[in-house]
């Protein structure tokens, strides 16, 4: 952050050197940004860089000023429609359209701090041509600078396009989200129709308060501590069993080894949201595995042990809390197994053998050598993709959208805040917004996982940074 | 004697994990065949075997289920986004390895932390952005979202392009090539299995993805929707006793691309092609 700030410190005092001793072409720029260059005899890149200046300059006034002028209130013409009885005919008023005042307020923004960037750096650019110029230097011709961007500015050639792509659909949605959540964006101030404005940390506020109204501390508790839950468990199963699966696979006693391998494979090759839905359906109230349940005996037998009480005529696996969440864990153990057999085989094969073979000169069992010698081999390995598959894991969103998509909650204070039990937070906020048009809590969400995964993120950089055992396996 | 039957027990265990494995699989499979419209919640197979499903999804699109139109939306999609996102993701992963211009490392970390933000949460402002431009329930739409960040996801390439000798880019340049042409003409070529896995990679994404479907496309008209749309859409209250079947024959024939791949991807799995270029 510091380091930050003093370039941008040191970018404008270049800025007034280069003014202090530019001659008047270089000053005559701070006007008409290609009069540096026209003054160099740089006449096509003059004439570019002055478009640009104006293109910019009339957009900034004609586009984006009318919508940035409202930011602070976002508004404040509610859209009317008034029936005109002589004409027959609706007249709508000039209204004030929130959303599209936020969304223009922040690209212009963005616009603006850009051009400032070009701004100074044109100026310093001129500079450096003009004393280029003192010194009797050769000065690029237009040809010399495109063919620059095939060279020097390769870079530039490169990343223009694809910076572009991200700015458009991660940046400025990012930087929009996050406004929003600091409005009262929901589904009673929908534009056009309606005006949603600035609320400050409200709904902050609201996401930690249960009260007789408010509901959404109470469900954000219960959806937190199951999202951390789910994505320790469903890493810890699928990467302990990948591995186990593999060393299984791998064992010297086991014939036709590929031929299992592709058995176990053959599942990543359909898609996730035909296998999951086809086992939300195998594991319904009514599904084929209720049948078979119910006809082997098994219904009976949760009967008599308690699970389920005597009037129940089927086995909720996807559709009581507790069950379902046992149900999620273990569908995903199915699910994600096969990936990491694949990736802990891999790694299984690189690992040193001779220590296995002192180990077992040693008269270590088998036991002793898979969690002495083979699990802190492949966590070394493995341990920082570790925490980045924790944070995939709470942005899971297919395995339990897909597997609970027709799960209704009995728990009214859950149903209030429109989460169920089952939900993590990526589904709630999914359901906020696509089914009920609550933005501004669904933002909040969005906020709190971001930071979630942002300290997990630093967790394992410093552990990358910080750790000195790398010489360990060489 | 006792060793043999070890070896026997270690197999019967790995057939039944496997037989649990694949069971859903299996039941896709035989679910095509049945007669039976909805879920056939008795018997795990059908009562009496049919093709006339297949032909129903090929020849027979309706009011709910299109499966024709979809795979044509999911395929025009698939293929450009991955034309987009494969070019963008090689340009970036390029210049982040071989270039070191200034602000390389500042955009790098930038990177990362824009990666860091749930997906869902920037494509509802997406959603907003492309109702604006009329965009939402078009296939243009969904190949802008799913090409356009793609340039993020450069890391596991740039990775690979670290492992080109930098003397190959050196001697190059000695003999007067330019960047442009050590890209296109060495580092891509000599690179060729990573960015055929990039490019199936890119493809599997929006082919196998759901969620920005399902956040994008507000359509009632099947036409408009793609694959993982369709098919969840066949699995609601209301459609399932009447599209089971359908839905299976539809979810194996999405699996077969994916398998043509994968089985093209093995081929192109060679290592050390770099290793012998630099010596000659």
């Amino acid at each position: 952050m510091k380091n930050f700030f003093s370039k941008i410190g040191n970018s404008l005092k270049e800025f007034g050197q280069a003014l202090a001793h530019g001659d008047i072409w270089v000053r005559l720029s701070l006007v008409i940004m290609g009069a540096g260059y026209f003054g160099r005899k740089q006449i096509m890149r003059g004439i570019l860089m002055t478009l640009l200046q104006v293109g910019v300059l009339a957009s900034i006034v004609k586009v984006f000023m009318p919508y940035m002028a409202k930011l602070n209130t976002l508004g404040t013409v509610q859209r009317e429609e008034i029936f005109d009885p002589l004409t027959m005919q609706k007249t709508v008023n000039d209204y004030d359209n929130s959303l599209l005042i936020l969304l223009y307020g922040i690209i212009g923004i963005l616009v603006i701090i850009a051009f400032i960037a070009l701004y100074i750096s044109n100026i310093k650019t001129t500079y450096k041509i003009y004393k280029l110029q003192q010194q009797g230097e050769h000065i690029n011709t237009f040809k010399d600078d495109v063919a620059s961007f095939k060279n020097e500015r390769f870079h530039i050639t490169l990343l223009t396009l694809p910076s572009l792509g991200v700015i458009l659909i991660n940046v400025i949605p990012i930087l929009f989200m996050v406004c929003i959540a600091f409005t009262n964006y929901d589904e009673n101030h929908q534009p056009p129709t309606y005006l949603f404005t600035w609320v400050g940390i409200k709904n902050f506020v609201n996401l930690f308060t249960t009260s007789q109204t408010i509901t959404f501390g109470y469900a954000f508790i219960r959806v937190l501590v199951w999202t951390l839950i789910w994505a320790v468990l469903a890493t810890a199963t699928t990467f302990l069993g990948g591995i186990l699966l593999a060393q299984f696979i791998n064992h010297e006693d086991t014939h036709f080894k590929s031929m299992w391998r592709t058995l176990f494979v053959i599942t990543i090759g359909i898609p996730q949201f035909v296998t999951l839905l086809l086992i939300s359906k195998m594991f319904g109230d009514n599904g084929i595995v209720n049948t078979f349940c119910a006809n082997v005996g098994i219904l009976d037998f949760f009967k008599n042990i308690g699970l389920l009480s005597p009037g129940d005529a089927f086995i909720p696996f996807l559709s009581k809390p507790g069950w379902v969440h046992v149900s999620i864990i273990l569908v995903n153990i199915w699910v994600g197994i096969p990936y990491q057999m694949l990736i802990a085989t891999g790694i299984l094969m690189n690992i040193p053998s001779d220590q296995i073979e002192s180990a077992k000169i040693d008269g270590a069992n088998k036991f002793q050598i898979f969690w002495k010698i083979t699990m802190p081999y492949v966590m070394f390995i493995t341990g920082p993709s570790l925490i980045q598959s924790v944070i995939a894991n709470i942005n899971n969103f297919n395995v339990i959208y897909l597997l609970t998509s027709n799960y209704k909650t009995a728990n009214m204070a859950m149903a209030n805040s429109h989460a169920v039990e089952p939900d993590l937070l990526i589904t709630w906020l999914f359901r906020l917004t696509n089914e009920y048009s609550n933005f501004k809590m669904a933002s909040v969400i969005g906020i709190v996982t971001f930071i979630i995964c942002a300290a997990l993120s630093l967790l394992t950089f410093s552990r990358m940074i910080s750790s000195d055992k790398e010489g360990v396996y060489r | 004697m006792k060793k043999t039957w070890k070896i026997i027990g270690r197999h019967i265990f790995l057939a039944v994990l496997a037989f649990i494995w694949l069971v859903p699989i299996f039941w896709l499979v035989v679910t095509t065949f049945s007669t039976q419209k909805g879920i056939n919640t008795n018997h795990f197979f059908p009562d009496h075997w049919t093709l006339a499903n297949y032909h129903q999804l090929f020849f027979e699109p309706d009011a709910a289920a299109n499966f024709p139109a979809w795979f044509k939306n999911s395929m025009i999609i698939g293929i450009f986004s991955c034309l987009i996102s494969s070019i963008f993701v090689i340009m970036t992963a390029y210049a982040f390895s071989f270039i070191d211009f200034k602000g390389r490392k500042p955009l790098m970390s930038f990177s990362l932390i824009l990666g860091m933000f749930p997906g869902v949460l920037s494509m509802i402002a997406m959603y907003f952005i492309l109702k604006m431009l009329g965009l939402t329930d078009s296939v243009v739409g969904l190949i802008i979202i799913y090409s356009g960040a793609s340039g993020l996801g450069y890391l596991i390439l740039k990775g690979f392009f670290d492992t080109v000798p930098i003397s190959l880019h050196e001697a190059a340049k000695l003999e007067g090539a330019s960047e442009a042409t050590i890209f296109a003409k060495i580092v891509v070529p000599l690179s060729k299995p990573m960015i055929v896995y990039t490019i199936i990679n890119s493809f599997l994404n929006p082919w196998m993805d759901f969620v920005m479907v399902r956040l994008m496309i507000k359509s009632k008209d099947p036409r408009d929707w793609t694959m993982a749309l369709g098919l969840f859409n066949l699995l609601q209250r209301a459609l399932v006793n009447q599209y089971f079947a359908y839905f299976c024959c539809g979810g194996l024939m999405i699996a077969v691309p994916i398998s043509i791949l994968f089985i093209i991807m093995q081929k192109f799995y060679v290592e050390g092609v770099t290793g012998g270029a630099v010596k000659g």
